[in-house]
């Protein structure tokens, strides 16, 4: 089970629409494999997206049970394929970094509890509901499945706290 | 890029009065010495502009090359100009192990607020990584507010940088706070 690089921007895939898995076959299950393998050998890493190992599916892996901010909310290892979200609310900044966009940081605002439905690898029809951390863990790796990098989402510049008045 | 020992790094600073057009005209200038610009910070404070870059430019080249530029462009639209030779050993990034805080300080104007807050940050070597004040409120009761962001030493907790700061908030009766932003990396 290969343990793939993850790509880093500017490699193409990163901004590509993924296709919808069509038939969980043995390709797919292959991929997931893959994803799982390349997650646990990032340190610390909660989540990996398809597109990060070069492949243009909806498929994600995301665990964040073993990191400090979401071992008291999870559900466990999520092995989701086309997800979707069909709720969110609430909303709450926290500052991300990606795998693929090494040494940046910035602030992001997502939705604090979301529902989100997907496909298992053994075909059933699962939806969660999805809280905190857990939360925006799963939103990050969606956005890959659209070729949106957090970048596109930055809400401020290092504090972004001061709200400019006019002099 | 190219590679490091081949390039002379400078700081350049340039303040003024704030109007559309100082970054284009800056940028220019640096763009017509075939200059990078690395790092940079540049943000509105009051009514005036301030830039702060690390710039790289090919070697050989001097510091009175980049000012004999620059110095035209800033004297045209009102700006002041700083330039500093950077040394190779200042331009590697600082790395820091520790979390890294977001400190709020914040109540009733008064002096020395910024002066006591990283006095005791600074004996405990907490390493501000950037700093932002503003005075709010209104002219009968100014309100101050002091925002840091820092890196705290390896296995110092926040819990224990606000306990430090416990006695100078009640002297000083301002609100203090401190809260750990270390990123996540997905």
């Amino acid at each position: 089970m290969p343990i793939l690089p993850i790509l880093k921007y500017p490699h193409p895939i990163l901004k590509k629409l993924c296709h919808r898995v069509e038939k969980i076959d043995q390709s797919i299950h292959g991929l997931i494999q893959d994803l799982m393998d390349t997650m646990h050998d990032g340190p610390g890493s909660v989540g990996v997206a398809a597109p990060q190992i070069g492949v243009t599916l909806r498929v994600c892996v995301v665990d964040v049970s073993k990191n400090r901010h979401g071992k008291e909310n999870n559900h466990g290892l999520l092995r989701m394929i086309n997800p979707e979200i069909t709720s969110r609310s609430g909303s709450a900044t926290m500052r991300e970094g990606c795998m693929s966009v090494p040494d940046y940081t910035g602030d992001v605002d997502r939705a604090t509890n979301i529902t989100v439905r997907f496909t298992t690898p053994d075909e059933a029809e699962h939806a969660i509901d999805a809280s905190g951390f857990e939360a925006v863990a799963i939103q990050h790796e969606m956005d890959h499945l659209d070729g949106v990098l957090f970048l596109d989402r930055v809400t401020s510049i290092k504090t972004g706290l001061f709200r400019r008045k006019n002099y | 890029m190219t590679h490091q020992s081949e390039t002379v790094h400078y700081a350049v600073s340039v303040v003024g009065k704030d109007r559309p057009g100082i970054v284009a005209a800056i940028t220019e200038g640096l763009f017509n010495l075939g200059c990078n610009i690395a790092d940079s910070s540049c943000t509105m404070l009051a009514g005036e502009f301030a830039m702060i870059l690390i710039v790289s430019l090919k070697k050989p080249f001097s510091k009175a090359r980049l000012i004999e530029e620059l110095k035209p462009v800033c004297d045209r639209i009102g700006m002041s100009l700083g330039v500093r030779t950077l040394h190779p050993d200042e331009i590697a990034r600082q790395e820091s192990d520790g979390e890294i805080c977001m400190i709020s300080v914040y109540g009733a104007d008064q002096p020395g607020i910024v002066y006591r807050v990283t006095r005791e940050l600074a004996a405990r070597s907490v390493n501000i990584t950037d700093l932002n004040t503003k005075l709010i409120g209104t002219e009968e009761e100014p309100v101050y507010v002091l925002m840091l962001e820092v890196a705290l030493p390896d296995g110092v907790t926040a819990e224990a940088v606000e306990q430090t700061l416990v006695a100078l908030k009640k002297e000083l009766d301002v609100e203090i706070g401190v809260r750990v932003i270390t990123p996540v990396a997905f």
